[in-house]
């Protein structure tokens, strides 16, 4: 199964996965909607910055998927391709996931008004290439199979 | 092969999982006493006051198509009463013989009932199941002072949402703070302080001695004299493994049923899983049972396997926890507050991180408050025992993360090399 590699020396901190992420998973695919207009998603990725470490780290896409063994009520799963998603209308927001992902890749969407909203890499169902992917300037990442 | 789980519930549903990825063949029957497809027994307090309901599908374990895709035959609404072991059979309440070639236990716990006078009355609740869910939810309207007698997961959780619903709630806990094993005193006092905003009494150090009325619940009394008006009183103070039926089939049964490392009773053909099943603890090193969901889910995996005689071995688990109070969430896991352990804490506007090392580096426990999203990495590291004497320095910062590793472990986990 194909998943995004990290190659760490490659990455700048230059957040264009992020941004990318963002547009990718907002309303309208438009950047400047997606950042100044519309409820702005919230990057799947994280750019971490250690001088003079940099590395973007998203979901790991587990074959034994710890979060899917934590969640409460089947919401974090395995789509048609075989990725782990979480299923944005049942998330009642317990963490049970955050609690178990060895990744430390899932956040916390709290914008909700009952339940909050785990929310993690889902490789971009509507893509060839993955938008971080895409986007990076430097190849620090890259779409292949591990 | 006839395989046949009873109950119908976490364990259940991940054996049944477990069993189809690797065999489309075998016949699953499901038996269990609840007249309902497997829901979330974590939602229960939200059911209780409306934030969920039974028609949404986030109430439930499953989609509802999952019964009828894995191939399984469902018998609900019947109790199993009686395992025989020698016809490799189950009895159910209406005298129906079911047989198997392999049996998992499945059946969870049962709410602990102290021994207090009165707990027969009218008002007085548990809470955990549907049907204790719904007697509480249609009680509501009698409920405006409630006493809530143990805090721990259930107790400190329905406490909040009858609060937020405005019934005048007192919780008593018999220990110095709420959540006692899961949380230490610092941890413990920031949750004191939501229940309070929230307009919850806090009576700790106390217990429930008897429940005073003539057909419902008038009063509450305590320990220590006290006497607590209420027409309504929830006994959450705990779950015992449900484990008669393995007791009456002469199985091996310590505070749980004692499994082997692939969740296989004292009889080959018999395994269990979840909630009534005593598996090892993998901090504490010891078998013993440990109520929550995320190891029932994968010790009912492992047995699933094992019915197929794959020879999975279950490493084993231990204790973790994520719970929300009004604004703050925290997740505990392992050992949280010890003499013996180095402890590594830091407590600053909003945030709480604690650590326990052992004297080989090993973590065997961490608190965080707050700040919650890398909680599992170190999940990750007490279940591998991983040396963290060269990283321990940086659990304090509130932005730990991959970072800090050493690069070549780094690439190779990320590479998913190292498992
Ligand atoms: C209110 C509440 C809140 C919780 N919150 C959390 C939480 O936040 N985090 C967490 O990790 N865990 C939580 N838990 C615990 C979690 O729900 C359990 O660990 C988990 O459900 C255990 O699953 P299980 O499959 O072992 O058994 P159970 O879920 O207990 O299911 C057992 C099933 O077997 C049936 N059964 C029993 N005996 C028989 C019989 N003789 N014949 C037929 N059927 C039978 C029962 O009716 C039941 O349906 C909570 C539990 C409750 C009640
Ligand atoms: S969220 Fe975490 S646990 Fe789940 S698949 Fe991704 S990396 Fe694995
Ligand atoms: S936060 Fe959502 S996805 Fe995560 S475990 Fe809870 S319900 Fe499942
Ligand atoms: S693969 Fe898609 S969802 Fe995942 S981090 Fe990259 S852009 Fe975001």
């Amino acid at each position: 199964m194909k998943v995004v590699k990290i190659k760490e020396d490659n990455c700048v901190y230059c957040h264009l996965c992020e941004v990318a992420c963002i547009v990718e998973h907002s309303q309208s695919k438009d950047i400047i909607k997606a950042f100044k207009r519309e409820e702005r998603p919230i990057a799947r990725c994280s750019v971490e910055f250690n001088y003079p470490v940099s590395l973007s780290v998203m979901c790991r896409h587990c074959d034994d998927a710890p979060c899917i063994e934590a969640c409460q009520n089947g919401s974090m799963h395995r789509d048609e391709r075989g990725y782990v998603v979480v299923n944005p209308d049942t998330c009642v927001g317990c963490w049970m996931c955050i609690m178990a992902c060895p990744y430390g890749v899932i956040k916390r969407d709290t914008r909700r008004e009952v339940f909050g909203l785990s929310t993690k890499c889902d490789l971009c169902p509507d893509r060839e290439i993955p938008a971080c992917v895409e986007a990076c300037p430097n190849e620090a990442l890259t779409y292949e199979e591990l | 092969m006839r395989i046949v789980i009873v109950g119908n519930s976490v364990a259940a549903i991940n054996a049944i999982e477990a069993i189809r990825e690797k065999d489309k063949i075998s016949s699953i029957t499901v038996i269990s006493d609840e007249n309902y497809r497997a829901y979330s027994h974590p939602l229960l307090p939200n059911l209780v006051i409306g934030e969920v309901s039974r028609s949404e599908e986030r109430f439930y374990y499953r989609r509802q198509k999952f019964y009828e895709e894995f191939k399984v035959e469902t018998i609900l609404g019947k109790r199993v009463v009686k395992i025989l072991p020698k016809q490799k059979a189950v009895k159910l309440d209406n005298a129906q013989k079911i047989e198997y070639d392999k049996l998992l236990l499945a059946v969870g716990g049962n709410p602990v009932k102290p021994p207090i006078d009165g707990l027969e009355l009218e008002g007085v609740h548990t809470l955990t199941n549907i049907k204790a869910a719904d007697k509480l939810r249609k009680d509501l309207k009698n409920i405006n002072r409630v006493v809530v007698v143990g805090a721990g997961l259930i107790g400190s959780k329905i406490a909040e949402k009858l609060a937020k619903k405005g019934k005048k709630v007192v919780l008593v806990e018999l220990a110095r703070r709420v959540l006692f094993p899961v949380l230490d005193d610092e941890a413990a006092n920031l949750i004191h302080k939501e229940l309070k905003k929230l307009g919850v009494e806090l009576i700790l150090n106390d217990s429930v001695v008897a429940v005073d009325g003539d057909k419902r619940v008038k009063s509450v009394k305590l320990k220590s004299g006290k006497t607590i008006d209420a027409d309504g009183c929830i006994v959450a103070v705990g779950v015992a493994p449900n484990a008669q039926l393995a007791k009456d089939a002469n199985l091996e049964v310590n505070r749980g049923v004692v499994v082997n490392d692939f969740m296989q009773t004292s009889n080959e053909d018999i395994f269990a899983a979840g909630d009534v099943a005593e598996a090892y603890d993998l901090v504490l090193g010891q078998k013993r049972p440990i109520p929550i969901l995320p190891l029932a889910a994968a010790q009912g995996r492992i047995a699933g396997l094992n019915m197929l005689s794959l020879g999975v071995k279950y490493r084993g688990g231990f204790a973790s926890n994520s719970i929300s109070i009004g604004d703050v969430s925290f997740i505990s896991m392992g050992i949280v507050d010890s003499d013996e352990l180095e402890v590594l804490k830091i407590k600053k506007d909003g945030e709480y991180r604690k650590f326990l090392i052992d004297e080989d580096n090993r973590l065997k426990g961490m608190i965080l408050v707050g700040n919650i999203e890398k909680a599992g990495m170190f999940h990750w590291m007490i279940k591998n025992r991983f040396d963290v004497s060269w990283i321990k320095d940086t659990f304090l910062n509130s932005d730990f993360g991959w970072k800090y590793f050493n690069k070549a472990f780094r690439v190779l986990r990320l590479d998913r090399k190292i498992k």
